[in-house]
C-alpha cells in the first residue's frame, strides 16, 4: 500500500501482528490526527523503505513525522531498525516511539540506548490500548516540535 | 628319741658349753645368764600362740607340738605325738607337686611325703616355704613354713623344726591387691579401647606439638605406625603444614579451637580432609600436659556439601527457565488477547446497533474474560519477573517504607477509614523495590479484605529474634480458614471468591518469591471474619545473593 500522495505521509507503523497493526492504525484514524499512516510488516521491509537507494527512500524520510516500532519483528528486530536509523544522517533525528508488549527492563534500557524518544507498552484492555495511541499521536503530531519543523 | 633327751640336750649346759672348765670365774657368770636365757627363750617359742612350732625326730614323726600348732591345727598334742609326720597334716597335693618340684631342680628323687618337707632343710639349706595345712576339722590355711634341721653334737641329724604363721590375713591381702590390679588393667583396657575404637583419629600431643599419643585411626589417616607417629610433630602428617601448627598455637592460647580444617596426607599420598576439635590437657596438678585432639574425616560431607551445591543450582536454573519460559509464553499470549478485546469492542462499536440486548452482552462476556486474562497474564509476568530481576542489597529504612506505602494506599482509598497502627520497625538489608512490593502486597491486602469492616484497623510491626528480623501485618478484616494457610502462597491461589474480592491470587505468590530470593520466610494465620496476620522474616546479615545471581 505504497503512499502515492507523499506530502500526506506522516507516521510509519513496523508492526508485524496484523490485529495489533489495525487497532493502532483505527485509533491513529479516531484520533483524526494522522492523515496517512504507512503501514510495514517486518524491520527488513521499514529499513528497505526508508534506507533504501534512491530518491524515493529520501523522500519518504524527509515526509515522515514518526515511526512507532514494534520490537520483535521477523528477519531484522525492532532494535536493529532503531541502530541503523540512528546511524544514518538522513533517519539520525526522526522521533522514534516504541510500541511493544515487552515490559523488559532489559529491552527498556537498551532502546533507549539506541536513541529511542519513547516507549510505550501496548496495554491488553482495548479502551486503553486505544486512549495510549491517541495520546500518543496528539503529543508527537501536535506538541512535539521537531527539528526542521516550520510550523 | 624322746622329747625328754632332746629337752635335755638343748638345756644340758655341757653340750652348749663343752669347754666350761676352761672358762674363767667371770665367763662363767655370763655363762649362767645365757642359760637362763636360753631357757627363757625356749618357753617363749614353745609357748607362743602365734608361732607353730612342731619339732620331729628324724623320721619325720612329731615329737613337739606346742600351743601355737594346738590352736592353728586344732589337734591336741597329745593327738599328733609319737604319731604322725607334719606331712600328714599338709595337703597331700601341694606335697606331691612340691616333691616333683624339688626332684627336678635337685636332680634327685624325693618322694613325696614328709622327706619333701624336710629334704633341703637336711642339706643344710635354709628352707622358708608355703603351704597349706589341714586342721584336724578339715578346714585348711595357708602357712609359711620355716624348716630346720636339729643335730647332736656329731653334727647328725636327730630332727627336724618346723616354724609356721598362718598366712591367711597375708594371703587375703594378696588376694585383694590382685582384684584391685585386675580392676586396675580392666580400667586401662577400658579407657583404651574407647580411645582406640574412636571412629575420630585421636592424638595428644605435648605444648611443643610432638605427638605422645595416638589412636588406631591415627595410623590409618597417616599410613604409619604408632611408633612412628609418637615423638614425631604433629603438623608432619598435614599438607599445609603452618596451619596445623598454627592450631597447637591457637589450642594453646584459646583451650580449645573446634571445625578446624586440615587437609591430612598419609604416606602413601591419600589426603583426606579432616575436621578436628582439640583441648587443652593437663595432669592431677593442674599442669599443662598438652593437646588433645580429635580429628573427623569430613571427605564425604564436603562431597556431600558439592552436590548439594550442585543440586541447588540446577534448581536454581531450572526455576529460572520456568520463569523464562513462564515470561515469554505469558508475552506472547498479550497479543492475541489484546485482539480479541479488541475486535470485540469494535464489533460493539460498529455493529451495536444491529445486535439486541443478549448480543451486545455476549459479545462484553468475552471483552471481560479476555481482559481478566490480560490481568493473569500481567500477573503471572510480574511473578516472572521477581525470580529474574537482579537483587541489590542495601540496607532499608522499614519504617520510611512502610508510612510510604501506607501513604499511597489511603490516596487510592479517599472514602474509607482506615486506622494503620505502625511500630517502629528493625531496619534489614534487601533490595529496595522488592521489598516495597512485599509490603504494597501485604500492606494492599489488609486493605483490600478489610474493606467491610466501617472502621479497619491494620497493625503493622517488628523485632529482631533468633539472627532474624521478624515483621508481621494483622488485619481485622476477612480472614481465612487455617486449613487452607497452605494455599496462601500458590501462584492463582485464591481463598476468596472474586465476587468478594478482586484479585488473581498473585500477591502473596509474589512476596514469598521475594523473600525467598531474601533468604527469608514467610507464614500467615487467621481465622474466618477475624482478621489475618501476615508474618515475614529477613535474615539480619542476609547470604550474599549476588554470587547466585552472577550468572544471569
Amino acid at each position: 500500500m505504497m503512499n502515492t500522495k507523499e506530502q500526506e505521509l506522516q507516521v510509519l507503523l513496523v508492526e508485524d501482528n496484523p490485529a495489533d497493526a489495525e487497532m493502532t492504525m483505527d485509533a491513529l484514524r479516531q484520533g483524526r490526527l494522522v492523515n496517512q499512516v504507512q503501514w510495514v510488516k517486518d524491520g527488513a521491509e521499514a529499513l528497505e523503505l526508508l534506507l533504501g537507494r534512491g530518491d524515493e527512500s529520501a523522500a519518504v524520510a524527509r515526509r515522515l513525522r514518526l515511526v512507532l516500532l514494534d520490537l520483535r519483528l521477523p528477519r531484522v528486530d525492532g532494535l536493529e531498525v532503531l541502530r541503523a536509523l540512528r546511524a544514518d544522517e538522513r533517519t539520525r533525528r526522526l522521533p522514534v516511539v516504541v510500541l511493544t508488549s515487552s515490559h523488559e527492563e532489559v529491552d527498556v534500557v537498551r532502546a533507549y540506548d539506541l536513541g529511542a524518544n519513547s516507549y510505550l507498552v501496548k496495554p491488553v484492555e482495548s479502551e486503553a490500548f486505544m486512549a495510549a495511541i491517541i495520546e500518543l499521536g496528539l503529543y508527537w503530531m501536535l506538541l512535539n516540535k521537531a527539528p526542521g519543523d516550520t510550523k | 628319741m624322746h622329747i625328754s633327751a632332746m629337752t635335755k640336750e638343748i638345756r644340758d649346759p655341757a653340750i652348749l658349753t663343752p669347754t666350761a672348765e676352761a672358762a674363767t670365774g667371770r665367763a662363767e657368770v655370763q655363762r649362767q645368764e645365757a642359760l637362763i636365757k636360753t631357757g627363757a627363750l625356749q618357753d617363749a617359742i614353745f609357748n607362743s600362740a602365734n608361732f607353730s612350732s612342731i619339732a620331729t625326730d628324724a623320721q619325720g614323726v612329731i615329737q613337739i607340738f606346742n600351743v601355737g600348732a594346738e590352736r592353728m591345727l586344732g589337734y591336741a598334742a597329745a593327738d599328733v605325738v609319737n604319731k604322725i609326720t607334719p606331712a600328714d597334716i599338709s595337703d597331700p597335693q601341694e606335697v606331691v607337686a612340691r616333691a616333683k618340684a624339688l626332684s627336678a631342680e635337685l636332680e634327685t628323687p624325693i618322694t613325696p611325703g614328709f622327706e619333701a618337707l624336710v629334704f633341703k632343710a637336711s642339706r643344710g639349706i635354709e628352707d622358708i616355704y608355703e603351704l597349706t595345712y589341714i586342721r584336724q576339722d578339715g578346714s585348711r590355711f595357708p602357712a609359711v613354713v620355716s624348716v630346720t634341721a636339729l643335730r647332736d653334737a656329731q653334727d647328725a641329724i636327730i630332727g627336724y623344726l618346723l616354724i609356721g604363721t598362718d598366712n591367711t590375713a597375708r594371703k587375703q591381702v594378696e588376694e585383694e591387691q590382685k582384684v584391685l590390679d585386675q580392676r586396675l588393667r580392666d580400667q586401662q583396657f577400658y579407657t583404651r579401647s574407647l580411645f582406640e575404637s574412636n571412629i575420630d583419629a585421636l592424638m595428644a600431643t605435648d605444648p611443643r606439638g610432638i605427638i605422645s599419643d595416638c589412636n588406631r585411626q591415627m595410623e590409618v589417616l597417616t599410613g604409619c605406625t604408632r611408633d612412628e607417629l609418637i615423638g614425631s610433630p604433629f603438623k608432619n602428617y598435614f599438607t599445609d603444614q603452618e596451619r596445623a601448627e598454627a592450631s597447637i598455637k591457637q589450642v594453646l592460647s584459646e583451650k580449645k579451637i573446634t571445625n578446624y580444617e586440615l587437609t591430612a596426607r598419609s604416606r602413601d599420598g591419600k589426603e583426606t580432609t579432616v575436621s578436628y576439635n582439640a583441648t587443652t590437657f593437663f595432669d592431677r596438678e593442674r599442669r599443662l600436659q598438652g593437646v588433645f585432639a580429635a580429628a573427623r574425616d569430613i571427605t564425604e560431607r564436603i562431597a556431600l556439601d558439592l552436590v548439594l551445591k550442585q543440586k541447588n543450582a540446577e534448581l536454581e536454573s531450572a526455576n529460572k527457565e520456568l520463569e523464562d519460559f513462564a515470561y515469554s509464553v505469558s508475552h506472547d499470549l498479550r497479543a492475541p488477547l489484546r485482539a480479541i478485546d479488541g475486535f470485540s469492542r469494535k464489533v460493539v462499536t460498529g455493529y451495536g446497533e444491529r445486535l439486541d440486548e443478549e448480543g451486545r452482552r455476549l459479545v462484553q462476556v468475552v471483552r471481560d474474560n479476555a481482559q481478566r486474562m490480560g490481568h493473569l497474564i500481567d500477573n503471572l509476568l510480574a511473578f516472572s519477573r521477581m525470580g529474574r530481576r537482579e537483587l541489590v542489597l542495601q540496607p532499608l529504612d522499614m519504617d520510611a517504607m512502610v508510612a510510604s506505602v501506607v501513604e499511597d494506599l489511603r490516596a487510592a482509598e479517599p472514602t474509607r477509614s482506615i486506622e494503620f497502627a505502625c511500630a517502629p520497625l528493625p531496619c534489614a538489608r534487601g533490595d529496595a523495590p522488592l521489598m516495597r512490593q512485599v509490603w504494597v502486597n501485604l500492606l494492599g491486602n489488609a486493605v483490600k479484605f478489610s474493606r467491610r469492616r466501617a472502621s479497619a484497623h491494620i497493625e503493622v510491626g517488628g523485632r529482631t529474634q533468633g539472627g532474624e528480623c521478624l515483621y508481621w501485618v494483622k488485619d481485622d478484616g476477612a480472614g481465612f480458614d487455617m486449613q487452607y494457610a497452605g494455599k496462601l502462597f500458590g501462584v492463582f491461589q485464591r481463598l476468596h471468591r472474586e465476587d468478594e474480592f478482586e484479585g488473581v491470587g498473585c500477591g502473596l505468590a509474589i512476596v514469598a518469591r521475594i523473600l525467598q530470593r531474601h533468604h527469608g520466610r514467610i507464614w500467615g494465620e487467621g481465622k474466618p471474619d477475624a482478621g489475618a496476620t501476615m508474618h515475614f522474616a529477613l535474615p539480619l546479615a542476609p547470604a550474599d545473593d549476588q554470587a547466585s545471581e552472577a550468572r544471569t
